[in-house]
């Protein structure tokens, strides 16, 4: 899926508001047009933070009705209106998983054949699922966006441990099981990453407002 | 912790976007975030930024069961035919104002609205909606005159409201976009308009950017809400 030109953007968020606003107001009807236009796409996400499809058939429910109970919150001044509906999803299927065991049902990538480049070397192609892995979907992500120079900057390892997080949803503890690294190591992947993701991607977006809290 | 410290907030809201924050600090992280608006601003930003990671997620089909569910679990049967504003009455989001409104409602309805003596003017009590609790925490009445070309809306104690920001008046009709009836100012507003109640099923303040909506649509949080 291609991340849509800005005129389509602007034209499906505004309705998305507005669809917004009337669920904000009780409206059903716009509450079911939302539902058609939008739980294919939080399910996709939903789904790749917990696969397993009933718990996240469960997952997508509680997010509609919270969509309902919460679309007075919605404030279209602050954010879009899908990554607002992609919040909550995420936090819905994060939320799902407290559940899980702490075992992660998939295969360590990294198998501690840590090389020079940063660990590249893994086993994601070898996996069996049809499914892009998370490091194509970040790929994917990257193409159409500012986020791929931003993502360029990053070390391979840096990349690697967001994705996995993003993607499956996984914790700190559950990253560094996956890469087959220290857990204290892991953790400053990430906050290296996401501050240097964050200078990076404001400088392109001209999204200066957040950005006085000095790390 | 401080978490109006900028670099504390940064920090835990880019864990908590990106899903890493988890567990006791996470639930921490939700129950503080109503009452701290830098911690609101800066997941704000990180969602935002990550957003981006979502799009190439394919979607989905869920099963049709799931729309069912959210169905029943919201108004316990499916969308009946056209009657799109049934849930105003329901509103999810209700706070305690009921009590200090019907107080409130005393005291105004000693006062002189203008309207024939021979019937009363509808005086509709606008409950907080549940964003409204935490942005405007106090609640509105509206009267119409009897004549229905006349309304009054208050609020039902002093307003705080964030700089920049302003409260619009809003006519929601059975069918339709709702309609402008311009902003509040001072928590205060008076209408002057014929046929205010022709079609119109409810009354909603909302908070929009200094000037008002410029969509013609509310597009900020519905802080309260009044059906007729």
């Amino acid at each position: 899926m291609q991340i849509p030109n800005s005129v389509e953007w602007t034209e499906r968020s505004r309705e998305l508001t507005r669809l917004l606003s009337r669920v904000a107001l009780g409206d059903r009807q716009a509450f079911e047009a939302l539902y058609r236009s939008t739980s294919a796409q939080l399910f996709g996400v939903v789904l790749r933070i917990n696969s397993d499809r009933a718990q996240a058939e469960e997952v997508l429910q509680e997010v509609f009705v919270n969509v309902w109970r919460a679309a007075g919150g919605f404030d279209a001044a602050l954010s879009q209106p899908l990554t607002w509906l992609t919040s909550v999803a995420r936090n819905r299927a994060i939320d799902s998983l407290r559940r899980r065991a702490a075992e992660p049902s998939t295969i360590s990538r990294f198998q501690g054949s840590e090389d020079d480049d940063g660990g590249e070397r893994d086993l994601l192609d070898a996996l069996p699922s049809a499914a892009p892995g998370p490091l194509e979907l970040l790929a994917q992500a990257s193409q159409a966006h500012a986020l791929a120079e931003c993502m360029e900057r990053l070390s391979g390892e840096q990349r690697a441990s967001l994705a996995l997080a993003y993607y499956q949803g996984l914790s700190h503890a559950e990253v560094a099981e996956q890469m087959s690294q220290p857990l204290g190591t892991v953790k400053s992947w990430l906050r290296r990453g996401l501050l240097s993701l964050r200078s990076c991607l404001d400088r392109a977006a001209g999204l200066m407002s957040a950005t006085k809290g000095v790390a | 912790m401080d978490y109006s410290r900028p670099a504390t907030a940064e920090r835990l809201a880019a864990e908590y976007a990106l899903g890493t924050l988890r567990g006791g600090a996470r639930r921490r992280f939700e129950r503080l975030l109503p009452a701290h608006p830098a911690l609101q601003d800066a997941l704000q930003a990180w969602q935002q930024r990550l957003q981006a990671l979502a799009a190439p997620v394919a979607p989905v089909m869920p099963p049709s069961q799931v729309w069912a569910n959210v169905q029943r679990r919201l108004f316990g049967e499916p969308l009946p035919k056209p009657s799109g504003w049934a849930k105003l009455g329901l509103w999810q989001g209700f706070t305690g104002v009921a009590s200090t409104a019907a107080l409130a409602l005393a005291v105004l309805l000693g006062q002189p609205v203008l309207a024939p003596a021979s019937r009363p003017p509808l005086v509709i009590v606008m409950n907080s909606t549940e964003a409204g609790a935490t942005i405007v925490k106090v609640g509105f009445v509206a009267s119409v005159s009897a004549d229905g070309g006349a309304l009054t809306v208050k609020s039902l104690g002093e307003l705080t409201i964030e700089e920049g920001r302003v409260l619009e008046l809003w006519a929601v009709p059975g069918k339709g976009a709702p309609q402008s009836l311009g902003l509040l100012a001072g928590g205060k507003a008076t209408v002057l308009r014929a046929a205010l109640l022709n079609g119109t099923s409810a009354f909603a303040v909302s908070m929009e950017p200094a000037g008002g909506s410029l969509t013609g649509a509310p597009t900020g949080p519905i802080v309260s809400v009044g059906t007729i």
